[in-house]
């Protein structure tokens, strides 16, 4: 006899303003199993998701806890349910501490006050289980990405969840914390948990997850054990067609020509790196989450105060003393939280892909509306971003919103392309025109630095990676001596010694 | 039936007509008229020009703080700034220059001057704009004090006397003034790449800064534009005043970011138009001109302006949940 699944949804249907986003999908998270949810960008997975923790309400079908029908789900009966989200936009208050973010909204309470020892104890047991050392008072805000994900996690395990929904928990996460998540997730579901699990990454999917979902389109496309499937397989049913290859066919296309040259260049967490950009090649940035890589961009983009004994940018000598001047010598950044640095999101797409234009004309220029929408309509044709230009940056998905970040620089034709994690939440699709991009880019004779959390893309995607650790450069692969193996291990290199003595 | 909707044209004309500008004018009309079958007089068209030429002052200290708002800060100084222009221009007797306007534009480059260096706390020395520009309002009530004490001074200056009494062609020049400055404030807002880097400083400055935006030389800017068109104003309340005094620019502080508000602009900053102010002072001026209808004593009219404007902000104004 099947056991009732813990959490359901049956055919439900939802629509947004006239638009169906979910058609007639059923899913069902059993106990004791990982179950994926794929799907390209806009497919559904964050609205199934929306109604399966009550943060909105079905237009048709049912969701079932414990195999009975809720008639009016909200966020407070989830939290009842022992229903747990961990979102893909992380909801903490940087100026709180960890243990404060991690207890919000469920503060043990002594004589009606907040009782601080046993949130620390409680928020403690939380932080163990996800690898979380840092002292609990610490502020979110000091956090790297990576760390306030695990955070965001914790928060979910706190409240003791019998059913885990994660929205794509690994996206910013380093390879170790990674393989501590993975292996808590296996612990939770001997626990008899019910986990839902989303990600882009397939290799993690296939080696965490029993069963799978695909949505595309707003209907669901595959119900069925992960068994017997292969990640071809699971493209094949998100994309609806053949996936052919991810990353376009590699062509060394790297003059001896440098773009960028620094000697002694310190700034932020790095510290005295060399570094030779050349033209047309992908120089790739590897390494832990948080090592010092963004400060690299930043501070050879001008944004970030930074030293350095002698540089050459662009022919030009020294570093850029701000980003006006980086963009003038031809340098072009597109940072890793698009949403917070890199669009504004209450602003019309055309505004968004027009503000480096207005940022370098001089100021008291007329504008003209109509060559505006001409240059916006141009850039949304090249980079395949549909609809309605007039809409707010926000009414995009994550996919499109990093297409309007790249697409704002083009007609500058940057001759360097500094890139922040530029696939970080993005579809396979997306990823795949943003890599021939890339790679289009450099065969053109411009210079692109890949900052990544993706070992795959550094590897398959680079002429040369430079791993970071600890705000050095430790090593330099060159792309015949490239690989995930070659990556990680000079990533961890410190941590290797460390168990070997 | 609704086939005009889908014209261009048509969605043009909704998009105006759904607009908060568009709103707050409907409002003034609508108070214009009710005000007229209730009160004798109120409709006249000299009553009506007498009111406009009173919100030509709050649109001129509304159109900098416009500005300023929309690029993100808030300037606290305006009123102070205000009192400087109308107090230290007749202390200024230019006895060479028989039309007076050395006097103003030596006025204007001081405030002017004034709002840079709030500028220069904002974006240099990262004081946040609040503490910035009250600091300044302060320091400028006590300079003002040693200088004018409480006395007040009457201006001898041609130019300003024309300026606060003149009616060319049936117009006061106030208001041919405010005209004049709410088409170039206008144009620079929404027509030019100075005006597109304010709303994208303000939605995002940190999205602003990463895309070149210059963002230290904008907020210098805006801050000196608050400067100016505050000493604009100045030196036309002194003209239809005929003497300044210290204190004879507080009004406006309140009235200049309510004026902003009820317009449409987002005290938040990145979203806005000086179009919405522009009804947005005359809304103000009328609610004044009501209250003081009703025989009440100072006291009570205070609370009651208060009250108004803050019903009027429940109305119209409310901030939309944004991310």
């Amino acid at each position: 006899m099947a056991r009732a699944p813990l959490l359901a949804a049956r055919e439900v249907s939802k629509s947004f303003f006239g638009n169906p986003v979910l058609r007639d999908v059923s899913i069902a998270l059993q106990p004791g199993r990982v179950h994926a949810l794929l799907g390209e960008n806009g497919a559904g997975k964050s609205t199934l998701i929306n109604l399966l923790s009550g943060a909105l309400r079905p237009d048709g079908g049912a969701i079932e806890v414990d195999g009975r029908p809720v008639s009016r789900m909200t966020p407070a009966c989830a939290q009842q349910a022992g229903i747990a989200v961990v979102q893909q936009e992380l909801s903490l208050t940087a100026s709180l501490s960890i243990a404060e973010n991690i207890g919000l909204g469920a503060y043990p309470r002594r004589f009606g006050l907040l009782d601080y020892p046993e949130l620390a104890v409680r928020a403690r047991a939380a932080c163990d289980l996800v690898g979380l050392h840092e002292p609990l008072s610490m502020p979110v805000g000091h956090l790297s990405l990576g760390r306030r994900q695990m955070v965001e996690i914790a928060k979910a395990l706190y409240r003791r969840p019998r059913v885990l929904i994660l929205d794509e928990p690994t996206s910013s996460l380093s390879a170790t914390e990674t393989k501590v998540l993975t292996e808590l997730l296996e612990t939770l579901r001997g626990e008899g948990i019910a986990i839902l699990y989303i990600s882009h990454r397939l290799n993690e999917v296939m080696a965490l997850c029993q069963h799978v979902t695909i949505l595309k389109d707003g209907t669901c496309t595959a119900d069925r054990s992960l068994e017997g499937t292969d990640a071809a397989g699971l493209v094949r049913l998100m994309v609806g067609r053949d996936p052919g290859d991810l990353f376009p066919h590699w062509q060394p296309s790297a003059s001896a020509a440098n773009a960028i040259s620094v000697r002694n260049f310190s700034a932020g967490l790095m510290r005295d790196v060399d570094l030779d950009i050349r033209t047309g090649e992908v120089l790739g940035i590897g390494g832990l989450v948080g090592q010092g890589q963004e400060d690299l961009l930043l501070g050879l983009y001008g944004a970030m105060a930074a030293r350095t004994a002698s540089a050459t940018v662009n022919g030009a000598s020294g570093l850029p003393s701000g980003v006006p001047k980086a963009n003038a010598l031809g340098l072009a950044y597109v940072p890793a939280d698009r949403k917070r640095e890199g669009l504004h999101l209450i602003h019309s797409i055309i505004t968004n892909m027009m503000l480096p234009a207005f940022a370098r004309l001089p100021a008291l220029k007329l504008r003209s509306r109509h060559a505006e929408r001409e240059t916006a309509r141009g850039l949304a044709a090249q980079l395949g971003i549909k609809g309605d230009l007039d809409r707010p940056a926000q009414a995009l998905s994550g996919g499109n919103q990093q297409k309007v970040a790249l697409a704002k620089w083009m007609p500058h034709d940057p001759l360097v392309l500094l890139l922040n994690d530029p696939t970080r939440g993005v579809d396979v699709e997306t990823k795949r025109e943003i890599y021939m991009m890339l790679r289009n880019f450099a065969a053109t004779g411009k210079a692109v630095v890949l900052l990544s959390s993706d070992t795959p893309e550094l590897v398959h995607l680079c002429d040369r990676v430079a791993v970071v650790r600890e705000g050095r450069i430790v090593a330099m692969l060159e792309r015949g001596a490239l690989s995930e193996e070659a990556i990680v291990s000079a990533a961890m290199g410190a941590e290797q010694r460390k168990v070997a003595a | 039936m609704t086939a005009w909707k889908e014209t261009v044209g048509g969605r043009r004309a909704l998009t105006i007509l759904r607009s908060r500008p568009f709103l707050t004018v409907a409002i003034v009309a609508g108070v214009w008229i009710a005000a007229s079958f209730t009160s004798r007089g109120f409709g006249s068209y000299g009553h009506l020009r007498y009111l406009v030429e009173l919100a030509a002052v709050i649109g001129l200290v509304a159109a900098g703080q416009t500005f300023v708002v929309i690029a993100g800060g808030i300037d606290l100084s305006v009123a102070a700034i205000v009192t400087v222009s109308a107090v230290s221009l007749p202390l200024l007797s230019w006895q060479a220059d028989p039309t007076g306007l050395t006097a103003v534009l030596a006025v204007l480059a001081l405030t002017t001057t004034i709002g840079l260096v709030n500028g220069l706390g904002v974006a240099l020395l990262r004081v946040h704009p609040m503490i910035m520009t009250l600091a300044m309002a302060t320091f400028l009530q006590g300079l003002l004090i040693i200088i004018a004490g409480g006395s007040a001074v009457t201006a001898e200056n041609p130019l300003v006397r024309w300026l606060g009494n003149a009616r060319p062609a049936g117009i006061p020049a106030g208001v041919l003034l405010w005209v004049a400055v709410s088409v170039i404030v206008l144009a620079a807002m929404h027509a030019t790449s100075f005006g597109a880097r304010l709303f994208a400083m303000g939605a995002n400055p940190l999205a602003a800064t990463l895309s070149g935006v210059p963002v230290a030389s904008t907020t210098l800017a805006v801050y000196g534009i608050s400067g100016f068109t505050s000493g604009l104003a100045g030196v036309l309340v002194l003209g239809m005043n005929g003497q300044g005094y210290v204190g004879i620019g507080d009004p406006y502080l309140l009235a200049s970011i309510a004026a902003v508000v009820l317009g449409g602009t987002s005290i938040l900053g990145g979203l806005g138009t000086y179009a919405g102010t522009i009804p947005g002072a005359i809304l103000l001026v009328t609610i004044t001109a009501l209250i003081t209808v009703v025989n009440a004593s100072p006291g009570w009219r205070s609370i009651l302006f208060g009250s108004l404007i803050l019903g009027l902000l429940l109305l119209s104004g409310r901030e939309q949940a944004r991310r």
